[in-house]
């Protein structure tokens, strides 16, 4: 498989992350800078590292879970394997601009 | 959610017996009817939803999950039974109901059992997490005023139903109301609600967490103004000591623990990084503002040696102004949040998800807790002036603003204000108003 064959399933799956929300700050969760990698295998295996906002997030099984799923139903895949880490811990930083003007933080006030 | 619920029924049942004129100002401080309003509202209101807000953020805070996810319900049938048992027992000693059975130290046995519960499931889940970060640190001081809250309340129980004579238990209950006051408001109310919320607020408004020098001083006084009141304060009834210089001793720390505490939130409201706060944000920062202002009360009243003469209306707005405010507010964020867990939690990933600020319509809650902070202020100033009337009129005012916020923490578990559109995706469903169960973490 070429480099462009595989970049298709895994930008799938970012766009099928990108359907969970965080529900406290009402963005998804790769925007949010919550999905730290994502990786596809040859056979169908997916995974994906991520985060939550807050250590001991009380909806992170949720989330968990729903990022599971939302990848679990694209087409070639057969299992999917969710690791939450808070190595690093998440900041603001690691939103997008976009996100970052939805929840109106001011650019300078990340820096 | 069960504690939730029943605790904002103790506090409309509270309101409704100001607005009627039960208890203080209109009856003596130490009168049946007082003890049965002021227990209603520090137990079944303050208490249970500390209790309930406990057991969902000490595991926040400590990012572990609860000792034992069983205890809280046989602990509410207990804390429920007891208060019941409690007020009735207050109802004797008014000679409104006959005193068929020993119902105060019945209330003393399932009180302390409730608490006892409380105090193991916390206090396990707590230990097991050792070492705690400053905010469960506070947690901790706060269940070791819960201790002795109760302790001495039980104390007091025997005394009055005459089931003890013991001269230590006399002392202790001629002389002890201001150290049970003190625990209670201060060392397990206040101390505690000033752990959850560093950690609540740093959360919703995106601030840093706080780890400097003023937040461990705010601990440390804090927890030794609960200690020199419990312990010097026992000690100097039971001495037959006066014990006015301890609690000089013990307010100077308090004092020094409200300022820094106040110094903290303004800094965390200064580096938050959401600059649109939610209302639940700006309600606890008039919360805050309250217990400034009480403390600012409790130094100009004591200098002008006018403390003891309006205690009522200082413990007033400790009681309402900073406590049941930033409850109330606080449920405004909690209530929506667990409701989002349950409902839109098991199909995230599956299907579009409204956000959990998509269940509150603030637009409308926003007039119902100004309406609530201006009659709490009001009541307090009503007390200064010993206005049994503008008190109940205050009262009046509190309670609308009380039922309208209730009114809309329902319209927040029925997803009442979700547009039709999102409301429920396919494999969600409205979950019951009263029960919750949501995944450990």
């Amino acid at each position: 498989m070429n480099s462009g064959e595989r970049e298709c399933p895994l930008e799938r799956a970012r766009q099928a992350l990108r359907t969970v929300i965080d529900p406290e700050l009402g963005y998804n969760i790769v925007d949010l800078g919550l999905i730290y990698d994502v990786g596809i295998d040859d056979a169908g295996m997916a995974y994906v590292l991520m985060t939550t906002t807050t250590r001991g997030c009380p909806a992170t099984s949720y989330l968990q879970e729903g990022a599971r799923e939302s990848i679990a139903q694209l087409p070639g895949i057969a299992d999917v394997d969710v690791v939450v880490t808070h190595d690093p811990e998440w900041s603001p930083q690691m939103m997008t601009p976009e996100a970052r003007r939805y929840l109106g933080i001011e650019e300078e006030s990340i820096r | 959610m069960s504690y939730f619920a029943a605790a904002l029924v103790a506090l409309l049942a509270a309101e409704s017996l100001m607005v009627a004129g039960w208890g203080f100002p209109s009856a003596p401080i130490r009168a049946p009817a007082t003890l049965l309003l002021v227990h209603l509202v520090v137990l079944g209101w303050l208490s249970l939803l500390l209790c309930g807000a406990l057991f969902q953020f000490v595991p926040v805070l400590i990012a572990r999950p609860l000792h034992s996810a069983t205890l809280p319900l046989p602990a509410l049938i207990l804390l429920l039974g007891g208060l019941a048992a409690l007020l009735t027992g207050f109802l004797g000693l008014n000679g409104a109901v006959a005193m068929a059975l020993p119902l105060l130290p019945m209330a003393g046995t399932m009180l302390a059992s409730g608490f006892s519960l409380v105090l193991w499931n916390l206090g396990r889940t707590l230990w097991a997490a050792r070492p705690l970060g400053w905010p469960a640190k506070f947690v901790a001081v706060g269940l070791l005023g819960l201790a002795a809250t109760v302790a001495i309340g039980i104390i007091f129980a025997l005394v009055l139903a005459g089931t003890t004579t013991a001269p230590a238990a006399l002392r202790i209950y001629a002389c002890g109301l201001p150290i049970h006051i003190v625990a209670g408001l201060g060392g397990w109310l206040t101390l505690t609600a000033m752990g959850v919320s560093y950690r609540l607020l740093a959360m919703f408004m995106l601030a840093p967490e706080l780890d400097r020098p003023g937040t461990r001083v705010v601990l440390q006084s804090g927890a030794w103004a609960l200690g020199v009141a419990v312990l010097g304060g026992t000690t100097a009834v039971l001495a037959n000591h006066g014990t006015a210089p301890v609690f000089v001793v013990a307010g100077v720390l308090g004092l020094v623990t409200v300022i820094l505490y106040a110094r903290d939130i303004a800094h965390l409201y200064r580096a938050r990084k959401r600059r649109v706060i939610e209302l639940n944000s700006r309600m606890a920062a008039a919360a805050v503002g309250s217990l400034l202002l009480a403390a600012l009360l409790i130094v100009v009243l004591g200098s002008m040696g006018a403390l003891a003469r309006h205690a009522g209306a200082v413990v007033f707005l400790v009681a309402f102004g900073w406590l049941s405010g930033l409850g109330l507010a606080k449920l405004y964020k909690i209530v929506p949040f667990l409701t989002w867990l349950e409902c839109y939690g098991p199909v995230l990933g599956k299907a579009p998800t409204p956000r959990v600020q998509d269940l509150v319509a603030e637009q409308h809650a926003r007039k119902w807790f100004g309406l609530y902070f201006i009659a709490a202020w009001a009541a307090t100033a009503a007390l200064f002036l010993d206005s049994a009337w503008a008190f109940r009129v205050a009262a009046a005012m509190l309670l609308v603003g009380t039922a309208g916020i209730v009114l809309q923490l329902v319209r927040a578990r029925r997803l009442d204000d979700v547009p039709a559109s999102v409301r429920f995706p396919a494999g969600s469903m409205r979950p019951p108003l009263i029960l919750s169960s949501t995944r450990p973490h």
